[in-house]
C-alpha cells in the first residue's frame, strides 16, 4: 500500500487537525490524549468509507477549512453540519451539498467547501485509506500543546498537502454509502440548544458538599468561547445570570471550603470545579494531572456530546448510575459494532486501510 | 501506611487515594501499587495503564471484563498489599544525573533566590544539589517530571508572573519541589540553572528520559 497526495489546502479554516483515537496510554509520560474530541464520530467516518474506526482523519471546528481535491477518493463526513458543498469545476454539474452522516466520491479537481457549523462544535472528514502522516507514541493524533503528532504538530495551514494510503487497485473502489444506524453518527445534540449530559458523582463530590452538587444539577451551564480542546468552560447562564450568582453564592456560602488538593491524575470527562464555582470539563488535550477538585465525571457515553458543544449550547447536568452509565456504553458499543456490519465490516480488518490508533507500550 | 482508599474516577476507571500531601513515603505507596497492578494486568487482569501523581493512582479498566465492585475490590486489596511490602528505602535503585550549569545566564533567578531565602548563591547551590530527589510523577507537560522534597531552606512560593517561555533545559524550583523543563514551554517557577541533558524527544524509544519512582542527583558543571 502506498501514499499518495490526496487534499491541497486551500484555506485551513479557523483549527483543522489530523486527529484518530489518540494516545490513551501516553499518560504516565505526561503527555494528553489527543485525539478526535466526538470519537464516535471519527468512527463512523472512518467506517463509511470502509477504514478501521481509528484512522487517522480530519478534525475540523467551527469554520471550516477550503480543501482541493488532488485524486478521485472516497471521503466519509460525520458530526457538526457545516453546509458544505463540492464543486466540480470541470463540470457544468451545481455544487453538490454534503450532509454529514454520508460518504461521497470526488473527483480530481474538486473544490470542498466547509461552511460554519452549526448544530455542533466539530465535524470530522475521513478519507478512504486513511490519512497518512507519521505516527508519534503510536499514534497519528496532532497533540498542539507539545507541537506533535498530526501534521508537524500544528494545525492545517494554506499550502499543506496531506497524503492518504491507497488501498490496492485490486479491491475496487467503494459506494458511496448512508450510515445505517441503529445509532446516530455523532455525538451532535439534536435536542436544540439546550443540551442533557449524564455525569456520575466524581472523586471529590463528598467533599465539596450537597449544596454543591445540587447547585451543578439545577444550574443551566452556558458554554463559554473560551472553550477549546482542553476543556469545556462553562459559566451560568447569560439569562439567569444574576439569579444564578446569587444561588452560587449562597451555596458557596453554605459549602466548606474544599481542602487544598495536590495533583492528581485527570480524565477526559472530569468536571472540575475551581474556587470561582465556574466548572471545567475536560476534552482529550488536559493536562494528565491537576489540582481542582472533580465534582462530576461525565458518562463515558455522553462524551461524544461534550464533545460537541459550543457557545450557542446550554447544560444541563443529569445525574446517573454508575453502573447504568456503563450499561449505556456498552449498548452505544454494541450499536456501532452493529453499524460496521451493515456496512459490510462484518470483519474489521479485512479492508486494511490506515491506522487504528493503538498506542504501542510505554 | 494507613487510610487508602478506592473510589470511582467516571465510569472506565477507579482512583486509589492514599493521602493528600507531597510526602517520598506515600509516594514510594503509589509506585509499589503501580507495580502491583501492572504485575496483574500482565497476568490477565483487564486493567489499563495506570496513572500516579503524588499520593493518589488513576487505575482504568474494561468494563467488558470487570464489574465496578470487582474492581474496586481487587484494587483494594491491592492497596493493602502495596501499603504491607512499601520498602521504607529505596537502596538499589539507580540514581540519574543531571549536569547543571547554575545561575548568570543558565539561571536567571538564581540571585532573587538566594536574597529571599537569605543565603549567598554557592549556598544555595550547594543545597539544590546535595538531594537525591524521587520522582514524583510526570505530568503539565510531556516528560516534566515533579522531583522532591527540595530542601526546606529553599522553600518559595512559585513566581507571581509566570514567564510565557522559558528555556528548554531550565532546572526550577518552587515550594517543596524542582524539575526540569523539558521544552520552551510557560513556567511559574523560579529558575536557578540549565542541564543540556535531553528530558524529552517523542522520536525516542524511550521518549522520556525521567519516570516517575526514579531518583535524580543535580551535578553542578564548573566551566
Amino acid at each position: 500500500m502506498t501514499d499518495a497526495p490526496v487534499l491541497a489546502v486551500l484555506e485551513p479554516g479557523l483549527l483543522t487537525t489530523v486527529q484518530d483515537l489518540g494516545r490513551p496510554d501516553a499518560a504516565p509520560l505526561g503527555v494528553p490524549r489527543a485525539g478526535a474530541c466526538d470519537q464516535l464520530a471519527l468512527a463512523a467516518a472512518n467506517l463509511l468509507v470502509g477504514n478501521q474506526p481509528g484512522a487517522a482523519a480530519l478534525e475540523i471546528s467551527l469554520l471550516g477549512p477550503v480543501l482541493e481535491v488532488l485524486r478521485g477518493c472516497l471521503v466519509g463526513l460525520t458530526g457538526a453540519d457545516f453546509e458544505s458543498v463540492s464543486l466540480d469545476r470541470s463540470t457544468d454539474e451545481p455544487p453538490l451539498r454534503l450532509s454529514p452522516g454520508r460518504s461521497y466520491a470526488l473527483s480530481r479537481n474538486a473544490t470542498l467547501r466547509f461552511g460554519v457549523a452549526r448544530d455542533g462544535a466539530r465535524g470530522y472528514l475521513a478519507i478512504e485509506g486513511g490519512i497518512a502522516v507519521p505516527d508519534v507514541l503510536g499514534s497519528a493524533a496532532t497533540l498542539l500543546s507539545a507541537g506533535l503528532g498530526g501534521t508537524a504538530g500544528r494545525p492545517l495551514r494554506e499550502g499543506d498537502h496531506l497524503d492518504a494510503h491507497q488501498p490496492p487497485l485490486a479491491d475496487g473502489r467503494l459506494s458511496p454509502r448512508v450510515w445505517p444506524g441503529p445509532g446516530p453518527s455523532s455525538g451532535v445534540p439534536i435536542s436544540g440548544p439546550e443540551v442533557a449530559l449524564r455525569v456520575v458523582r466524581g472523586p471529590h463530590a463528598d467533599l465539596l458538599g450537597d449544596a454543591a452538587w445540587r447547585q451543578l444539577l439545577s444550574t443551566a451551564w452556558h458554554v463559554d468561547p473560551r472553550s477549546n480542546r482542553m476543556g469545556v468552560r462553562l459559566t451560568p447562564s447569560d439569562r439567569d445570570t444574576s439569579n444564578a450568582h446569587e444561588s452560587m453564592d449562597r451555596a458557596t456560602a453554605a459549602t466548606p471550603p474544599a481542602p487544598e488538593l495536590v495533583s492528581l491524575p485527570m480524565t477526559w470527562g472530569a468536571v472540575q470545579l475551581p474556587p470561582g464555582g465556574c466548572p471545567i470539563c475536560l476534552l482529550v488535550d488536559h493536562p494528565t494531572v491537576g489540582g481542582y477538585p472533580v465534582i462530576a465525571v461525565v458518562a463515558a457515553v455522553d462524551l461524544p456530546t461534550l464533545g460537541q458543544l459550543r457557545p450557542s449550547h446550554r447544560v444541563h447536568f443529569q445525574p446517573m448510575e454508575l453502573t447504568d452509565a456503563q450499561a449505556e456504553l456498552i449498548r452505544q458499543g454494541a450499536a456501532m459494532g452493529e453499524a460496521a456490519r451493515r456496512l459490510g465490516l462484518a470483519e474489521p480488518g479485512n479492508r486494511v486501510a490506515g491506522r487504528t490508533g493503538r498506542t504501542t507500550s510505554v | 501506611m494507613t487510610g487508602g482508599q478506592v473510589v470511582p474516577f467516571g465510569d472506565q476507571a477507579l482512583l486509589a487515594i492514599l493521602g493528600n500531601e507531597v510526602d517520598e513515603a506515600l509516594n514510594a505507596w503509589v509506585h509499589t501499587l503501580v507495580t502491583a497492578v501492572l504485575r496483574e494486568r500482565d497476568a490477565g487482569v483487564p486493567w489499563g495503564r495506570p496513572v500516579p501523581a503524588y499520593a493518589s493512582l488513576l487505575v482504568p479498566y474494561d468494563i467488558h471484563r470487570l464489574s465496578l465492585a470487582a474492581a474496586r475490590g481487587r484494587l483494594e486489596a491491592l492497596v493493602q498489599l502495596a501499603a504491607e511490602t512499601t520498602p521504607t528505602m529505596s537502596p538499589n535503585l539507580s540514581v540519574t544525573e543531571l549536569p547543571v550549569r547554575y545561575g548568570g545566564a543558565f539561571g536567571s533567578d538564581l540571585e532573587e533566590v538566594a536574597r529571599r531565602v537569605g543565603l549567598d548563591e554557592a549556598h544555595v547551590v550547594e543545597l539544590h544539589a546535595s538531594v537525591t530527589y524521587r520522582v514524583f510523577m510526570l505530568g503539565f507537560v510531556p516528560g516534566f517530571a515533579y522531583l522532591g522534597p527540595l530542601p526546606a531552606a529553599l522553600e518559595l512560593p512559585r513566581r507571581s508572573e509566570p514567564r510565557p517561555r522559558v528555556p528548554v533545559g531550565s532546572v526550577a524550583i518552587a515550594g517543596r519541589q524542582t524539575g526540569v523543563y523539558p521544552s520552551a514551554t510557560p513556567g511559574g517557577w523560579h529558575l536557578i540553572g540549565t542541564t543540556e541533558a535531553t528530558l524529552w524527544d517523542p522520536t525516542a524509544l524511550r521518549p522520556s528520559l525521567l519516570q516517575a519512582g526514579q531518583l535524580v542527583r543535580f551535578v553542578p558543571q564548573l566551566d
